[in-house]
């Protein structure tokens, strides 16, 4: 989640730039085993080779077919957004409205507040570090990237594609786990390659390099004779990196051999318009193609950087929560207005019951007047956003003390703070994907949990969002 | 407690702990590279692995009632004895030294064309073209090996490959995040960077000109280190920090960025315990060398770009007086006074009289033995695909040496001697890049083979080196092997710089391109700013190989002096196409199965149509993406 100004670590604009986040969890592969590949349809269609809680019976709410996961790098400012509080420092733009409990600047976020009814507000979430690449990646690998299996750990996008593959249909040609707008995630970990995202720009006419410049048939027959004269594509003889890149190759063949997917990639100006006109509108508008599609995919990314606002964070100009959100508030509004108006898959069902969404940064900022710069800092208290895919909308859970510093209502049974790895069993179990899952087919061989301790009760899903 | 259930709790307990420490030095926390360092690598995992002397199967392992681990210890895989090697230099004795104590069976040396196409990438970038292979199979002269490395090492283009390995590493790039080097700055860095390299300058040299040269951005080039690293929106000791952090860990492989906010003790214990023992004050000292320096920046009528000047002084101090910026405060300890000092973070030195404090520094620096530890590391990986010790920019000092090693902790390098070795020979040849690489190519051990033909494969062995393990091309590489390939090369402008490019490896850092630039950037040769290069592979770069024009106009036989042109008007031997397009693409004949499928595909149609699938099908054949 490489955007401009994620890291810093520092003031609006600026990011310290020396490291970046340097750390490619798919470079395991290039020495781990040609074996993994191998055995990994074993794994999958034997399920002795995992198994469930030994102390705690998973909730599986089974609510969801598809989730998209909106990540806003750097950590917006929680108490300007999801868990208003209204001080000397909130801008006369907010225009702070009730709507029922909730207390929203309708004014900062306008097209967001027409679909409050659709989304509940989780204001219990804390993050473990107020370090952003390492926050980041623990939202998104649901543990600790320094922890015993950090290393190896799937983005939990790949968990969900590696589990939809059980019901794959052969139309289902898109990968699992798609990723927009996001730069360099984290990927497939010890999960075969075929499970790491797939990263896509967006472009109004769709994805590139598709068509054979020479035509159909012609790539047809060069294809035929590459397969024929490179046995090294899937024998493993180069080792697991090049056995990686035969399999992207046999993943970029289904897609160019089904052009018609390209629409799925593509918008009209009037569509690109009413997403706010930005990537980051453009990506949700095909986010929300690609899970109304049923072509394959079930996990989408769109992520959006330049949230670390220490400085400046009311200006009208620059990067700020103020300009930020005339990115986010339009396109946020438009996917859950055009999810809740798509039918689903099953009859009386809308898309937006299919699809959970969830909106999280990787923590929060300071509270209370602002720093010397105008801005706010790092801060582990944050809220986290639920809609569709089962979840009830229309409320908040959890309430923070008067600052927003402390939760004084957890607003869940576990009645403690919800941390990435709940968020991410909250996901698992909308999906009907056991989050107690310990898989003993890692290198490790220390066996991976889909989520660190939820067989044993530490973590689970927020039951009170259904 | 079975062992996977220990290390989970181990998990638990430090994620906890990580987690309240955070909160409690919360506010503007700059800590970039913790995730770097929280994490043990995938290598460390490998490692550990191959430093047990009971092996542990990678990917296989029974589960018992309790849904525990139980370790299954492998016995080695029936094979042949390993085979005959011979030891070349101090490199083959203690790797196969240590494969020998552990019982690792290591592969075969490469063939001729499989050792003549890695030397000539890793060395230049290049893929060898037709001509070069035949004389080189030819070739019966026992040294051909040998005269090989000294031709590239002399060549040209290995002062632009290393050029760009040297780029990488400083991050010489246009626009970065915290500040602008402008075209001008960047080229002229280029410039040095490229000329020092063609030069044989002795490292330790250009590393000091680097680090302490005065002057004009656009024109003494080494200086755009400085503008590099200045972070605009922030106190100038944020700057220094910027400065003390990246020469900490470019030049000495440290991670000393931690240290610019806190502590070592209660931090870093778990991720480096030589650096657990340092104090944020100790920072402070090392980037005080940088606080007698103005820069000031003044259009350059020329370029009509802003240009920086720096001038060293005799005044400015490190001030312990921040509350703003990207750092949490300085201030220091109650007594204390309220700046810091020049000292050297490994071993203190300060200095002398009549000298600059950038020019101690840099005196300092490439003098101490870390240097030059850090530099062969780095280098090693560049050839081997892992650094000795990683990751490259974390050397933890304490886990260096079996004589001072902590009971209970792990040494880090895989291979502790080689890295004093390789260390102590590059100071012996004078710091000279050529000279260590010149070695390192000459071992036997970096002459394995690629492919494993002793019985079953143990990817336990792979830190061991007993084969060579490949690796995706760089952007580069993938792009000028295209070229020279099919024949049609390209022309890459870039800014401000008379003439365009011919090679993507000359260019002066990875965001130029021309016209090349979105399949280059596919590749993931990184921005030098927020994106590091990586060698991953997608489906992106599947589908520009299929579908790219770069890559299928390039087939034609209509294209100007393209290979297939030239083979089909020469000839319509399939032998010979066949022979001619194996050479072209993958520097090698064709065996004497392929020879004969491709003989019969040419004759299946049209043959200047058969001609260029054959070559398109070999330039997507992953033999040619990897090295």
């Amino acid at each position: 989640m490489k955007t401009k100004n994620d890291d810093c670590t520092c003031e609006r604009g600026g990011s310290f730039p020396v490291w970046g986040e340097g750390f490619s969890r798919r470079q395991f592969l290039r020495v781990t085993g040609t074996g993994i590949v191998a055995s990994y349809f074993a794994d999958v269609l034997s399920p002795s080779l995992l198994h469930g809680a030994t102390g705690v019976a998973p909730q599986l709410h089974n609510s969801a077919k598809n989730c998209i996961l909106i990540f806003l790098s750097g950590a917006p400012s929680h108490i300007d957004t999801w868990d208003l509080k209204e001080g000397a420092w909130t801008p006369a733009s907010f225009t702070p409205a009730s709507y029922g409990e909730i207390r929203f600047p309708q004014g900062l976020m306008p097209k967001t507040a027409e679909q409050l009814n659709k989304l509940t507000i989780v204001r219990s979430g804390l993050s473990w570090a107020a370090v952003h690449s390492l926050a980041q990646s623990w939202a998104q690998i649901a543990r600790n990237p320094g922890g015993a299996t950090g290393s190896i750990a799937p983005h939990i996008g790949a968990v969900v594609a590696l589990e939809a593959q059980k019901s794959r249909q052969l139309t289902d040609v898109l990968p699992g786990f798609v990723a927009l707008n996001s730069g360099n995630i984290p990927g497939a970990g010890y999960f075969p390659a075929q499970y790491a995202p797939f990263g896509v720009t967006p472009n109004a006419s769709g994805l590139a390099a598709l068509t054979h410049p020479d035509g159909a048939s012609r790539l047809t027959g060069r294809w035929n004779l590459l397969q024929q004269i490179d046995p090294e594509r899937h024998n493993g003889a180069l080792g697991k990196n090049a056995s990686d890149m035969g399999g992207f190759y046999d993943q970029a063949k289904v897609l160019i051999d089904s052009p018609d997917v390209n629409k799925l990639f593509s918008f009209t100006p009037a569509e690109h318009l009413k997403y706010g006109s930005t990537s980051f509108g453009d990506s949700l508008l095909i986010a929300k193609n690609l899970v109304g599609s049923r072509r394959g995919t079930r996990f989408v990314q769109v992520s959006m950087g330049g949230w670390d606002h220490h400085s400046n964070i009311y200006a009208t100009q620059g990067s700020s929560i103020i300009t930020n959100m005339k990115t986010f508030d339009p396109a946020f509004g438009a996917l859950l207005a055009d999810l809740a108006a798509t039918p689903g898959t099953d009859a009386g069902k809308t898309l937006l019951d299919e699809t959970m969404v969830v909106v999280l940064g990787e923590f929060g900022r300071t509270v209370g007047a602002l720093n010397a710069q105008g801005g706010r800092d790092h801060y582990l208290r944050m809220s986290v956003v639920f809609a569709g895919g089962g979840v009830q909308g229309g409320r908040a859970i959890g309430k923070t003390d008067a600052e927003g510093k402390n939760a004084a209502e957890f607003g869940w049974s576990a009645n403690r703070d919800v941390r990435p790895e709940d968020v991410t069993s909250t996901i698992y179990s909308a999906l009907g994907i056991d989050y107690t899952t310990v898989r003993h087919d890692d290198p490790l061989n220390r066996g991976f949990e889909y989520v660190p301790f939820a067989k044993d009760g530490t973590y689970g899903p927020v039951n009170e969002l259904f | 407690m079975p062992r996977s259930q220990q290390i989970l709790v181990f998990s638990a307990v430090a994620a906890l702990t990580f987690g309240a420490r955070a909160q409690e030095i919360e506010p503007t926390a700059d800590c970039t590279l913790s995730l770097k360092q929280m994490h043990r690598t995938e290598r460390d995992v490998w490692r550990d692995l191959s430093r047990n002397a009971e092996l542990v199967a990678p990917s296989r392992m029974q589960s018992d009632a309790n849904g525990g681990a139980r370790r299954r210890t492998v016995t080695p895989p029936k094979s042949p004895d390993a085979p005959t090697i011979p030891a070349r230099n101090y490199i083959d004795t203690e790797i196969f030294g240590k494969m020998r104590t552990d019982g690792v069976i290591w592969t075969t040396l490469s063939s001729d064309e499989e050792f003549l196409r890695r030397v000539t990438l890793d060395l230049t970038g290049e893929i060898p073209d037709s001509a070069t292979v035949k004389a080189f199979v030819a070739d019966t002269a026992a040294d051909k090996r040998d005269k090989t490395i000294e031709r590239l090492l002399a060549s040209d283009a290995f002062n632009d490959r290393w050029a760009m390995w040297f780029g990488d590493l400083v991050q010489n790039v246009t626009n970065a995040t915290n500040t602008v080097e402008y075209a001008p700055g960047r080229n002229a860095y280029a410039a040095f960077i490229r000329t020092s390299i063609a030069a044989d300058k002795p490292y330790d040299k250009m590393v000091r000109e680097t680090l302490a040269n005065a002057g004009r951005s656009f024109f003494n080039g080494e200086t755009n280190y400085w503008v590099r690293q200045i972070q605009n929106n922030g106190p100038s000791q944020d700057t220094y920090d910027n400065l003390s952090a990246s020469t900490g860990a470019k030049f000495l492989g440290l991670p000393l960025q931690c240290l610019s906010c806190h502590n070592g003790f209660g931090h870093l214990e778990q991720v480096n315990s030589g650096l657990a023992k340092r104090a944020r004050s100790d920072f402070w000292k090392n980037a005080a060398f940088f606080a007698q320096v103005t820069a000031t920046r003044a259009n350059d009528p020329a370029t009509n770009n802003p240009e920086t000047t720096l001038v060293d002084n005799t005044t400015g101090v490190y001030r312990l007086n921040t509350t703003s910026g990207n750092k949490t405060p300085r201030t220091a300890a109650p007594g204390a006074p309220a700046v810091a000092d020049p000292a050297f973070f490994l071993g203190g030195e300060v200095p002398q009289a009549g000298e600059t404090r950038r020019a101690a520094y840099a005196r300092i620096l490439t003098a101490h033995p870390q240097f030059a530890r850090n530099t062969v590391n780095r280098l090693w990986n560049e050839l081997f695909g892992m650094g000795i010790v990683e990751p490259l920019d974390s050397f933890d000092l304490s886990r260096q040496d079996l004589a001072t090693l902590a009971a209970g902790a792990t040494l880090q390098p895989t291979h502790p001697q080689l890295l004093t070795l390789l260390a102590n020979d590059f100071v012996a040849k004078g710091y000279s890049l050529r000279g260590i690489l010149r070695t390192m190519v000459q071992s036997s051990a970096y002459q394995l083979s690629s492919r494993y033909t002793n019985g079953a494969w143990n990817e336990s062995w792979t830190p061991y080196y007993a084969r060579h393990y490949p690796h995706r091309l760089m952007a580069e590489e993938l792009l000028d092997g295209v070229f020279r390939a099919t024949g049609v090369g390209g022309s890459i402008a870039v800014a401000q710089m008379p003439t365009a490019l011919t090679k993507a490896m000359a260019l002066p850092d990875t965001v130029e391109g021309g016209s090349f630039r979105g399949f280059l950037n596919g590749f993931g040769r990184g921005d030098r700013d927020e994106n590091d290069r990586t060698n991953d592979s997608s489906i992106v770069q599947a589908l520009s190989l299929l579908n790219d024009r770069v890559v299928t106009d390039r087939i034609k036989a209509t294209a100007n002096g393209s290979t297939v042109q030239k083979l089909v008007r020469a000839t319509t031997d399939p032998n010979a196409i066949a022979e001619g397009l194996y050479l072209a693409t993958l520097s090698r004949y064709p065996t004497t199965a392929e020879r004969a499928a491709a003989v019969t595909f040419l004759k299946a149609g049209d043959l200047t149509k058969q001609t260029e699938d054959l070559q398109f099908a070999l330039l997507n054949k992953l033999e040619f993406l990897f090295n």
